[in-house]
């Protein structure tokens, strides 16, 4: 009962928040509707495109099915069967939790008219403004809530994939402010300045076609922060951690290639050519990463296993990520076996340097992304799209350096700020179940559910 | 296990007459009507390419409205089956999980080919005095790749067609969830055959094919009452009838694969903005508005069903997110055409509070409706109807209506007269069919099958071996 209380304390002020700012919402919107019309007469009245604003809402309900149910199952087949609603759990809640987040200031933060390169400005909170009307700045011929929603997703999947550092310990009312805390501060800033008009590492002229720095760099770097300092898990190294349900994991990793279509070609913003080719290197790169995994890992092991073709495939798809608008097929391949190979390694050389990443999320996202986006510097070229950049192999090596300093900028700000939120929530909460919980497992002891009956 | 098996054989051998009389009934009137059918096409088609011309205003195919009203008409496939097949078979014991998904995926085949024999064309065929479609469009007959000047102007009819076709194979397959575990696997069929035709091919012609409430101006988008309070209203009429599970109560009926549940609620939800946008027939604002609308509402349902749960019983549970992530898609459906995101927020708010409140209050009122049908998709349905008369905006769609909050109070009237229309119509014909099909069939599982479970008894199969 104390302790339900507690959790009350922490949760109300974020319903009443959500409550009081919705309903200010509609105020907002019921002022801003008549605006963006008025603006729009005002611009070169940019034409909302059917097909374009088609693939669009398609790509973003494939990008809700990567969250939920893609990783989510993903993650909850590789814990223990304890906790795999626990871990369904915090994927499905940050759908929740983020898409209100996003839809009242999120988007404002991140792609709100931009203040001094650092930050969005608060004009577009809840919405105000983003309405039916193209952006010509984000996308021409599709209406711009559609685009906000397409970036929501987005910012969904990013703090999800962090899940998978701290599986299986990690305490639910805890999780959930780190969550909201880490959105705000960590993933609204680097969005926007990295994709906003205005954003210092765009004008620096970084390449990031569909998130390599902003979603998998950033989240692969946090999860770090997040497995050491959550700590292991209780008997890791000792007791047997097998995933519970590996079909789980596969059905997951399927789900989420197919939503990568949406991630990767979706961020064309358009149905075209550049959508078609991003296509094309996407499901390039997971396929020779997947084959790159399996092989590297039956010369290393003996046997090619499920799990690694599974993780290679990922892999594959976080590198092509920042890449996939600007490189060619040939080199989409590339850079799959580059990530294979990498991943690979960095999966097993975790072992030796002691953190509890439990599902790996550094290894493949954290390196994959750092891989993915110095690719882009060696790969890219305006053959394939105009509007992107030469890279070292077309004779433009200044690229590499911009993408090297862009990687260093998002680590080092994605590993410190996790870092300090952690240590703030844990002093003000603390951050992991206590050690009966933790044995009973994540579904009894956060739920009071059980998977199978 | 052998002479369980052995005497569930004994039991089917008894009731197997009266079972393959009523499919072959079935499946001969089927095969009669269609060859009807195909002759009634065969002749009708050239006259169906000479009315257009005649009727002048050149419709286009736009090839970007086409795509989107085609991808979400996979997307509601997707609900019905493998999303809420899962759904629901997460939810019941291992012993009925088969029997569970079978009814999703055999009233999705069903209602697919009644609808596209006589279905269509009494729900959405020329009006008959505000009360049913005509019979002008039985086997598709004129229905072309022409479009329809008011059903969606800018895409093939059959692509109009088809979608329609998916929401009505998901409502009766929704109802399953309140007879899970105990309903006679040839009763269902003859039911969903029944129910299909008799109430929601009623209720979606006067609400959309041009009937009296449709006239009348009454609001529901994408199938707040055409759907979920025809399904939610028949659902407490099916588990009243039906009486209670057998240890209904005493015994230990937790969820036996949670997991399952949550992929299925995954792609419900993600088959849902199908459901939702699509009905905007075109990719353009509207559709990317009630896309919105509909993700605020799920995200807001859910949060709340789990504080107010957290609050209440001490635990946020995952089921708890899933139900009320259900009830927020499910209200807001009706008005997710009409409103702004904040009013879906507001919409979802309520409805993961009510919606949590009704399946607390089930236990109260003592009837089983095992899997929260009515809880979830009545009174979500009912609260979305009602919303719509409060929260429309024409400021969102110039098509619709205003409001009560935007100064409209006669909307909400309308939308009352249709909640309660709906809700009488489907509880009385429910009623009447469960009573035919009972009669005609058995509706229960005798009682050695219940515990023996669906799988073994309906289907001789096992689930998990």
């Amino acid at each position: 009962m104390k302790r339900s209380v507690r959790i009350m304390t922490a949760m109300l002020p974020v319903l009443a928040c959500a409550i009081l700012i919705g309903t200010a919402g509609v105020y907002a919107q019921d002022m801003g509707v008549p605006a963006p019309a008025a603006t729009a007469a005002v611009s070169a009245q940019p034409k909302i495109d059917t097909g374009d604003t088609t693939w669009l809402l398609v790509s973003t309900a494939m990008v809700l099915a990567m969250t939920a149910p893609g990783l989510a199952l993903f993650y909850a087949g590789m814990v223990r069967s304890k906790n795999a609603l626990g871990t369904i759990m915090q994927s499905f809640i940050i759908l929740c939790l983020i898409s209100l987040q996003w839809v009242l200031w999120g988007y404002s933060l991140a792609f709100g008219p931009d203040k001094g390169h650092l930050i969005g400005g608060l004009e577009w909170f809840a919405l105000n403004g983003v309405g039916l009307e193209p952006n010509a700045d984000y996308a021409a011929t599709v209406p711009h809530q559609a685009f906000m929603m397409f970036q929501m997703m987005f910012a969904v999947i990013a703090p999800a994939l962090i899940t998978g550092a701290f599986a299986e310990r990690i305490k639910f009312s805890s999780f959930l402010i780190f969550t909201l805390l880490w959105a705000t501060f960590i993933y609204d800033p680097l969005a926007h300045w990295v994709w906003a008009v205005g954003g210092w590492i765009r004008n620096l002229g970084a390449l990031d076609f569909a998130g390599g720095t902003v979603v998998h760099i950033s989240s692969g770097a946090s999860a770090l922060a997040c497995a050491i300092v959550l700590r292991r898990r209780l008997g890791y190294g000792k007791e047997h951690m097998a995933p519970h349900n590996l079909p789980m994991t596969v059905l997951g990793a399927s789900l989420l290639w197919f939503g990568w279509f949406g991630f990767n070609a979706g961020s064309a913003v358009a149905s075209g050519a550049l959508a078609a080719s991003a296509f094309v290197v996407t499901n390039t790169a997971a396929a020779t990463a997947a084959l790159a995994w399996m092989i590297v890992e039956w010369m290393y092991r003996g046997k090619p296993t499920v799990l690694g073709a599974a993780s290679g495939a990922v892999a594959g798809l976080v590198a092509i990520t920042p890449a996939s608008g600007f490189v060619g097929p040939m080199a989409s391949i590339m850079i799959g076996l580059g990530a294979g190979v990498l991943c690979y390694l960095a999966v097993l050389w975790k072992s030796r340097l002691g953190y509890d990443d439990a599902l790996d999320v550094v290894g493949i996202h954290g390196v994959g992304g750092i891989w993915g986006a110095l690719a882009t510097g060696l790969f890219a070229s305006k053959a394939i799209n105009a509007a992107g950049a030469d890279g070292l192999l077309y004779g433009n090596p200044g690229l590499l350096g911009i993408q090297a300093l862009a990687v260093l900028i998002s680590v080092v700000f994605a590993f410190v700020g996790t870092f300090v939120i952690l240590k703030l929530v844990e002093r003000l909460m603390g951050l992991r179940v206590s050690e009966e919980e933790e044995r009973m497992g994540l579904d009894l002891s956060q739920h009071d559910e059980r998977s199978y009956s | 296990m052998i002479d369980l098996q052995r005497d569930c054989k004994r039991k089917r051998q008894g009731t197997l007459s009266v079972v393959g009389l009523t499919i072959v009934a079935v499946i001969v009137g089927a095969l009669a009507l269609f060859a009807g059918a195909v002759a009634a096409q065969d002749t009708a088609a050239p006259s169906a390419q000479v009315v257009a011309p005649v009727a002048a205003p050149v419709l286009k195919i736009d090839t970007g409205d086409t795509a989107w009203v085609l991808m979400s008409t996979a997307l509601v496939l997707a609900m019905t089956m493998p999303g809420l097949a899962l759904f629901y078979g997460g939810l019941v014991r291992s012993k009925n999980i088969l029997g569970t998904i079978m009814q999703s995926i055999v009233v999705l085949c069903l209602v697919s080919l009644i609808w596209i024999l006589v279905g269509y064309s009494l729900a959405f065929g020329p009006d008959k005095g505000g009360l049913i479609g005509g019979l002008e469009w039985v086997g598709l007959s004129g229905v072309g790749s022409e479009p329809h000047p008011i059903y969606g102007p800018t895409i093939p009819h059959q692509v109009f067609m088809l979608f329609q076709l998916m929401f009505a194979a998901i409502t009766p397959a929704l109802i399953t969830g309140a007879v899970a575990e105990r309903m006679r696997f040839s009763a269902l069929l003859l039911f969903a055959a029944l129910w299909s035709l008799l109430i929601y091919v009623p209720v979606a012609h006067w609400i959309w094919g041009g009937g009296w409430l449709g006239k009348m101006g009454a609001l529901d988008f994408a199938g707040g009452a055409v759907v979920h309070i025809s399904s939610g209203v028949s659902a407490l009429v099916c588990a009243i009838v039906l009486g209670k599970r057998r240890g209904h109560g005493s015994d230990y009926m937790a969820p036996h694969n949670l997991p399952f549940t949550l992929l299925g609620t995954g792609l419900l939800w993600f088959g849902w903005f199908g459901f939702n946008a699509g009905s905007a027939l075109g990719a353009n604002g509207l559709a990317a508005s009630a896309f919105l609308a509909t993700h605020a509402a799920a995200a807001a349902g859910a949060l709340v069903w789990m504080g107010v749960e957290w609050a209440h019983r001490g635990k946020p549970t995952v089921l708890g997110v899933a139900s009320g992530a259900v009830a927020g898609l499910a209200t807001v459906t009706p008005a997710s055409g009409f409103i702004g995101p904040f009013s879906a927020i507001v919409i979802g708010v309520f409805a993961g509070f009510l919606c949590y409140f009704a399946v607390v209050w089930k236990g109260r009122m003592g009837y089983d409706d095992s899997l929260d049908v009515v809880g979830i998709h009545g009174v979500g349905g009912v609260f979305g109807i009602l919303a719509t008369g409060l929260f429309a905006s024409k400021a969102i769609n110039a098509a619709g209506a205003d409001g009560l909050f935007f100064g409209n109070a006669g909307q909400f009237g309308i939308q009352t007269i249709m909640v309660c229309a709906v809700a009488l119509f489907s509880v009385v014909g429910t009623w009447i069919i469960l009573k035919v099909v009972h009669a005609a069939v058995g509706l229960r599982v005798s009682p050695e099958d219940e515990s023996t479970g669906l799988d073994l008894s309906q289907h001789n199969e096992r689930a998990y071996s």
